[in-house]
């Protein structure tokens, strides 16, 4: 997709990957190494998987910067910016579920990515309120999953 | 096309809606000033569902609710995490001043707070309302092991310390731990030395004793009652002050087998740290009538606990004699924990 | 048989008209909850219990009422991850693998009506190993203990092996990433808190429910973005609801090789669906894989984990019938639910309470046969479900997985970390990583380092330990010759002479969230 020099690129995201995981190894190793144990009642103790881990992956990583196997094709900028803004919406989604309430939460949400999948935005405004609505009434009302209405808990 | 699909969808909605006919009872708001009671009552188990902080919740959502002391139903939610350390960060963070919710908590939750385990919070950091049960420690073998009594056993440890392989369902640590250690601690053996497993749950431990995995399993005697109903397994010791009624009216107790060890698990309630006193005093009031009524007796024996009610400034008194002890014992084993740092957000 | 004439009081009380009605509105609800991400069993107890408590029903209605629900909830797993690439519950991780592929080849009929049979065989022969087994099959729960679940998680991944593919190196450092996102959170042996940051909220270690919703659901919402964005939309008109006779014969014996695995290892208490699924599936590979059609839209890659998560379901309620000890997280709700109604579980259970025990047992063959007739004409109006636009069907998607991860500890937290986990296994699956062994190794790590170190405090450090039992001994052996056989395959392949063409299909890209 992206250009004549595609093929290196692709396998350049192995490369990257590989090199990005191997600090978080390192990461994994260091917090280990700092772990204090009061005492275990086994010689393996807390520490020995998660290190094994750390290495077995550590190597699995150079493996791939040696020989990184596939291409890859990254998505063109339009299409990493619509990404983006999906992205961006479920964590605000996440960080204000509770805050916001369910609904009002869910229908902003729902606006924003009904809107990136192509809806007009007279339907993606009727989805919005139609799932924030409906969705609080079956999940909280009928099948007893406890949702925080947020905003709209002051007039209760 | 578009339109199409969400007239379908709400249809499936509706159907969804239809189907499984639940009613809410939407009655029953008085339009008083005085506080009648939350609008949306809810009991936080801090734990999976299933253990005994459940049960907890579940005896206090169905005592309320049956004796009519809550003008809507109360759910039971579910915050585990840190045996108690979320649920509570929780609450003093974020839901200080809800007067819907209490948080179940127990013993256990204790014995962690006093390790430091629930960050920079202290037993002064939330509102206790109400004691409701108590529980007790106890430790049984297989009913064809070769120890017949709380003193063979001991006497077998102070021989060999590794000779029996202890097993619970809590870390290093943790209250089940404890009851193992206290009695290890008896024969005058660091708990270091003693063999202990620890397992996910009581259940996969008491499955891991009737498989001849473990020798003695160290839990509540609650939870043993159908297997000694059974006849699987023999209690040697139960951690309370006197006998227990039926079906335990034949476990002898620690005590009285010459062992000066109790362990008695508290169960109750709290509320966050800035709900207003007239909300408190109407939770206060409303466990106290429901602990009066003869029938939530029964529900207690129902949900395996024994009777025990405090409520109010007694259950601080009592809380904070509890901690006094606990404090002490942490001290003494050593286990006050460096994850003090452990920070809520 | 004593057991027959017990079984037939037991049809008696499921088979009264209450009982039946609830069984049916279990059944129903079960499905809706169990095809929900993140929603289950619990959901079904929190649902019914109250409304028990208040319609005043005898304590065998109430377990069937929740035994219905949860059989439901294993049938409802499959849809969405046929229809959606979501597994709807543990159980359907597996299912996944095929069922996807067969939805976007436009076979999603086939898929929900041969995974729907598959379902009811694998629930069928493992309620009736409950019945004729019951008694001999508690001492098997009992005889496994840390060395031998230990033996056993070692054989698992042993089968796993045969699902590395194409791709050995990627594989299995997802698996080794799953393994050490279980490794997050509260050391069970010692009680010190691992690569928690100092955030409270992974004092207890990252839900299961997160890292399959995020890897899944979430990862998928923004494969479907880019997908609708290239303009590549998939050819999902459905043709053949049913599957055909030729269907049905190639896939009944792995259905009941499946279903008798998945019974084995649901017996064991925490072994559970999730593991049952994948070594059926990666058995199913092994032995019926001949053209590589595995992991490509194969109905039997369908067929064997559904078989198995649902006989593993109905196994799990042996240790709780049998010995009064919960096997589950959702056999402990159960009981949970029993001492509710003043009923202790334990032992004596089958003698004091029959009619309880035998109830319960006979509702499961009447959920299972309800929910197989409930299911097969509802798979035209599932499949329907893949013609709501995406405008609605992904805010849909998103808001339910929200609700479905929020809806069991109320904690923001866990969104957020679903979602980083989503957009981490976008990335994943962009560079081709095969998603499942990261699924496998959370679920197998946790099990295999605790017991490791469970065997060596019983022992005091002695590794003998782990060989010390006959089952322990033939489990490694087992372990062994799974991983061998391949090798020894390969050797008389090339004695006999190669053929490439077979060989090169066989790379096929195994259990394989990529799909592009």
């Amino acid at each position: 997709m992206k250009s004549a020099d595609g093929k290196g690129a692709g396998r350049m995201s192995d490369r990257v990957f590989a090199v990005l995981w191997l600090s978080v190894c390192a990461v994994i190793a260091f917090q280990m190494f700092k772990l204090k144990v009061p005492f275990a009642y086994e010689p393996v103790g807390p520490k020995a998987f998660p290190l094994l881990m750390a290495i077995l992956m550590a190597l699995c990583c150079l493996m791939l910067l040696i020989r990184p196997d596939h291409q890859v094709h990254w998505p063109e900028r339009p299409m990493l910016m619509k990404g983006a803004w999906l992205v961006a919406s479920l964590l605000a989604y996440a960080a204000l579920f509770s805050l916001l309430g369910f609904p009002v939460a869910t229908a902003a949400m729902s606006l924003v990515v009904a809107r990136l999948f192509g809806g007009s935005w007279m339907s993606s405004s009727i989805t919005a309120v139609l799932i924030g609505v409906l969705g609080y009434l079956v999940f909280d009302r009928l099948l007893e999953v406890s949702l925080p209405l947020g905003l709209l808990s002051l007039d209760a | 096309m578009r339109d199409n699909g969400t007239l379908r969808l709400s249809a499936f909605m509706l159907a969804m809606l239809l189907s499984a006919c639940n009613e809410q009872p939407d009655s029953g708001e008085a339009g008083e000033t005085a506080f009648g009671g939350p609008d949306r009552p809810e009991c936080i188990a801090p734990s999976a569902p299933g253990g005994g902080f459940d049960l907890t919740c579940k005896l206090a959502q169905k005592g309320l609710m049956e004796l009519e002391l809550l003008p809507r139903p109360m759910r039971v939610t579910y915050q585990p995490g840190g045996i108690g350390a979320v649920a509570l960060n929780a609450v003093v963070a974020q839901r200080s001043d809800d007067d819907n919710v209490i948080v179940a908590f127990s013993g256990g939750s204790l014995l962690n707070l006093a390790q430091g385990k629930f960050g920079r919070y202290t037993e002064d950091d939330v509102r206790w309302v109400a004691a409701t049960g108590i529980d007790y420690g106890m430790l049984c073998v297989r009913s064809d092991s070769p120890f017949r009594s709380l003193a063979d056993l001991i006497d077998a440890l102070k021989q060999d310390p590794a000779s029996v392989v202890f097993g619970a369902g809590g870390t290093v640590g943790s209250q089940d731990w404890m009851k193992s250690a206290i009695i290890a601690r008896e024969a005058g053996i660091d708990y270091r030395a003693m063999r202990y497993v620890p397992f996910e749950g009581g259940g996969e431990a008491q499955i891991a004793l009737l498989g001849g995995h473990i020798a003695a399993y160290s839990g509540d005697i609650s939870e043993v009652q159908g297997m000694l109903e059974g006849g699987r397994v023999r209690v040697l010791a139960v951690m309370s002050d006197g006998r227990l009624p039926a079906p335990y009216a034949a476990v002898p107790t620690a005590r009285e087998q010459g062992f000066d060890l109790s362990w008695p698990i508290l169960r109750g309630y709290y509320t966050g740290p800035n709900v207003g006193d007239a909300e408190y005093s109407w939770w206060v009031q409303s466990f106290d009538t429901m602990m009066a009524d003869g029938r939530f007796d029964q529900m207690r024996h129902e949900f395996g606990m024994f009777p025990y009610a405090k409520t109010g400034t007694a259950l601080n008194e009592e809380i904070k004699q509890r901690m006094a002890h606990y404090r002490k014992l942490v001290q003494d084993f050593g286990l006050v924990s460096d994850t003090v740092a452990l920070q809520g957000q | 048989m004593d057991s027959f004439s017990h079984l037939g009081q037991g049809f008696s009380v499921a088979l009264a008209p209450l009982n039946l009605v609830l069984a049916a509105a279990g059944c129903f609800t079960g499905t809706v909850l169990g095809l929900l991400p993140g929603l289950g069993p619990i959901n079904g107890v929190a649902i019914f219990l109250p409304l028990a408590f208040a319609l005043h029903l005898p304590p065998e209605s109430a377990l069937i009422l929740l035994a219905s629900v949860y059989m439901g909830c294993e049938y409802g797993g499959r849809i969405s991850a046929i229809l959606l690439n979501v597994p709807g519950d543990a159980g359907a991780v597996m299912t996944t693998v095929d069922g996807y592929p067969m939805a976007q080849k436009g076979r999603a009929g086939v898929a929900l009506s041969i995974s729907a049979v598959s379902s009811f065989l694998g629930a069928f022969v493992a309620t009736v190993g409950i019945v004729l087994f019951a008694p001999i099959l508690s001492d098997w729960a009992l005889s496994f203990g840390p060395a031998e679940y230990f033996a056993l998680m070692v054989f698992a991944i042993a089968t796993l092996g045969g699902m590395l593919g194409g791709k050995p190196v990627k594989a299995l450092l997802g698996c080794f990433i799953g393994i050490t996102l279980a490794t997050v959170g509260i050391d069970s042996g010692t009680g010190v808190y691992r690569l928690t940051f100092g955030s409270i909220h992974l004092s207890d270690g990252i839900q299961f429910i997160v890292v399959v919703i995020g890897l899944f659901a979430i990862s998928e919402i923004l494969v479907m973005l880019e997908q609708t964005n290239v303009g590549q939309q998939v050819v999902r008109v459905s043709g053949r609801l049913l599957f055909n006779a030729q269907e049905f014969t190639s896939a009944l014996s792995t259905m009941i090789r499946s279903a008798l695995m998945g019974f084995g290892i649901g017996i064991l208490p925490g072994a559970g669906a999730t593991i049952a699924s994948a070594i059926a599936y990666t058995t199913a590979k092994r032995i019926s894989d001949k053209d590589g059609s595995f992991g490509d839209g194969d109905h039997r890659g369908v067929a064997a984990p559904e078989a198995a998560n649902n006989a593993s379901a109905c196994g799990s309620f042996i240790p709780m019938l049998t010995l009064g000890v919960p096997g589950s997280g959702t056999t402990a709700v159960m009981l949970g639910a029993l001492t509710l109604y003043n009923i202790t579980p334990g032992p004596l259970l089958l003698e004091t309470r029959p009619e309880i025990v035998w109830g319960l047992i006979a509702s499961l063959f009447i959920a299972n046969v309800l929910l197989l007739i409930m299911n097969i004409p509802m798979i035209g109006l599932f499949t329907r479900m893949l013609r709501i636009p995406n405008a609605i069907l992904v805010p849909l998607i998103a808001s339910i997985s929200f609700i479905g991860v929020y809806g069991i500890h109320s904690s923001t937290f866990d969104l957020v970390l679903m979602v980083l986990l989503g957009v981490f296994g976008y990335i994943l699956r962009k560079l081709h990583f095969p998603t499942g062994p990261i699924i496998l190794g959370f679920v197998l790590a946790q099990l295999m380092e605790q017991n490791l170190r469970r065997a060596l405090s019983i022992s005091d450090g002695d590794p003998k330990i782990l060989f010390a039992s006959p089952l322990a001994i033939s489990l490694w052996v087992l372990a062994a010759l799974v991983l061998l056989a391949p090798l020894v395959w390969n050797l008389l392949k090339r004695v006999r002479g190669p053929t490439p063409a077979a060989r090169d299909k066989t790379r096929n890209v195994p259990l394989d969230g990529t799909r592009d």
